[in-house]
């Protein structure tokens, strides 16, 4: 059984959605030729309408839907004989889950580990290592004893998060993390997510949360039915382009100049509820929370790449 | 005091009592160890529609002079395909479908059984007969339960996860397809063995209240099969040891034993009881006000 361990250090995934075209049993045609690729060491978010195939895409590539034309593969491979390597991990939306369910924190990260234990799932020592590291880098392992219902909304992410960490995921899949999280976890989950990135993983977010998306994901995939764009956050993240995938369900907010005097010093603040709002410059350009560091972050990236 | 005493143990002179206690204790640990799924999985109308739908098989198998357990195993299954068949082929809601499948297996049955009148007899299968169990129903009873708790006892946890997040399962390359059906033929089993000591009507009740109590006093999933089980274990002993002094009514002794232990969980749970919650709610009202 020790040949199924997933060889963390080694594997550098690639991912490859060509031409994938998925029907449902009822006819519906959910996703028409949608393409894209990802190389190892990415953020990239998935964004869509609800009902743009987003979860199709999820399922597809978790190998839950087969495709009726195209394929999705995973370093050449193709995903069933990826997942039995572990390799593919996927961390629930919140509403999934079913959080009176008698388990504890460590419970569900040790579940994490069933794909490379034997038949009768008994845990070995390198599991109890695996699980105990997994929870101390999110931060739960004091938590460890807790039934999984008894914990906040961001503490809950991240015990699915250190689960994902103890299977071994290189392809980690996040369904919506922010739902439900305040903005303090969400940058504790935004930076492991670019921990993760600098170990080469793909991690693919799934997510309607607009504003949140420039600020840690280097990519973005626009689906609507089929995928509209693929490619670098700051090419794809355009005005134009987030018209076509939402067509009329954004409500915009025009600050004209009137709005931004001089004697207020040409700064506007911008309120939301719960969400980040995305906001575009003069010409189109992204607006960032902290524009320095998120220079700095680009500047090295394309320095990575060269 | 001694005569007291003999009277106690009047049952334990009968073979038949012996046998009807032992079956019982067998039946209910099974089906209290496998209420532990149900429950978390969210089959309990499941598990009623199944111990109903078993009806026409038991009654075909015996005007046919086959094993009961056989007919009644087809029919289970057979149910369960026809409401995944609905549910899949239409846009009727899963209760509706199981309600429309399971009654008309069971009319199907009835019409069997009136049809037959001298081959089944409608009480034994409808309220259980456990008192006049043959031996050869015992074998199948026993067969039926070493099996069920051999498959529960090696694979529980691949169960579990199952029950708890079936796509992670599934992404991790468990065979979730076939662990649903291994889970809904387990019930299907253990719906035709505790046929034999309730009857249909009440089989549901053992298939679902030991689960639930044990639900109510544990957070662990491991302590909550042991909780239940034992409670299956237990009610089922001695229900059919009351039943001895209350002449012949095994599933009502059995099942209102059952009843009895959830009311008390319910009420006295040490965190999930009414009165824990009251006490929890009390608390933090002086605590806010402080």
């Amino acid at each position: 059984m020790s040949s199924r361990e997933p060889k963390t250090t080694e594997f550098m995934p690639r991912l490859d959605v060509e031409g994938v075209t998925m029907v449902y049993a009822n006819g519906h045609l959910a996703l028409r030729d949608a393409s894209f690729h990802l190389s190892s060491g990415t953020i990239c978010a998935l964004v869509g309408v609800n009902g743009s195939g987003k979860s199709t895409l999820f399922k597809s590539i978790m190998g839950f839907l087969k495709p009726k034309a195209g394929r999705v593969s995973i370093s050449g491979m193709p995903v069933s004989e990826v997942l039995k390597r572990n390799l593919v991990a996927y961390v629930p939306q919140s509403e999934e889950v079913d959080w009176q369910f008698p388990v504890s924190v460590w419970d569900v990260v040790m579940m994490g580990r069933y794909g490379s234990m034997n038949f009768l799932r008994i845990p070995r020592a390198i599991d109890k290592v695996k699980v105990e590291e997994s929870l101390k880098r999110v931060s739960m392992w004091d938590f460890r004893d807790r039934q999984i219902g008894e914990l906040s909304g961001g503490q809950k992410k991240r015990v699915f998060l250190a689960r994902a960490l103890a299977q071994g995921g290189r392809v980690i899949l996040l369904d919506e993390p922010f739902t439900g999280v305040d903005v303090k976890t969400e940058e504790e989950i935004i930076a492991l997510l670019r921990e993760l990135r600098m170990t080469g993983c793909i991690i693919l977010v799934s997510t309607h949360n607009l504003g949140s998306v420039p600020e840690f994901c280097d990519q973005v995939v626009l689906i609507n039915r089929t995928v509209l764009a693929y490619g670098p956050t700051s090419k794809v993240f355009t005005e134009e382009n987030l018209t076509a995938a939402f067509g009329g369900v954004l409500r915009q907010f025009h600050f004209e100049e009137s709005t931004i005097q001089d004697h207020d010093g040409r700064a506007v603040r911008v309120l939301t509820d719960d969400e980040r709002p995305l906001i575009f410059g003069k010409d189109g350009h992204l607006e960032y929370k902290d524009r320095g560091q998120h220079e700095e972050l680009l500047r090295k990236r394309s320095e990575e790449h060269d | 005091m001694t005569e007291i005493l003999n009277s106690l143990l009047t049952p334990f002179h009968y073979e038949y009592m012996l046998k009807a206690i032992g079956v019982s204790a067998l039946i209910g640990v099974v089906c209290g160890f496998l209420s532990a799924f149900v429950t978390l999985k969210g089959w309990s109308l499941m598990g009623d529609a199944l111990s109903h739908a078993v009806v026409p098989g038991v009654a075909l198998a015996y005007i046919l002079g086959l094993p009961f357990t056989l007919g009644a195993f087809v029919a289970g299954l057979l149910a369960a395909g026809t409401m995944a068949f609905i549910k899949a082929q239409s846009r009727i809601r899963e209760d509706a479908t199981i309600g429309i499948v399971f009654t008309t297996y069971f009319a199907l049955g009835l019409v069997l059984i009136t049809l037959f009148p001298a081959r089944v007899d409608l009480k034994t299968i409808i309220l259980g007969n456990i008192l006049g169990i043959s031996d050869p129903d015992i074998l199948q009873v026993i067969v039926i339960s070493a099996i069920t708790l051999l498959i529960l006892g090696l694979k529980w946890k691949d169960l579990m996860l199952f029950c708890f997040d079936a796509n992670q399962a599934r992404t991790m390359g468990l065979p979730t397809g076939l662990l649903h059906v291994v889970l809904l033929t387990l019930l299907a089993a253990t719906a035709v063995a505790a046929l034999q000591a309730v009857g249909a009507c009440l089989v549901v009740a053992m298939l679902v209240t030991p689960g639930a109590t044990a639900y109510l006093l544990t957070d662990r999933f491991g302590r909550m099969i042991f909780l239940s089980s034992g409670m299956g274990l237990v009610t089922s002993l001695a229900g059919a040891y009351a039943s001895y002094y209350f002449n012949g009514a095994t599933g009502g002794c059995i099942v209102t034993l059952q009843t009895l232990v959830f009311l008390a969980a319910f009420v006295f749970g040490p965190k999930h009881g009414m009165l824990a919650a009251r006490r929890r709610a009390a608390n933090a009202d002086t605590s806010t006000s402080a």
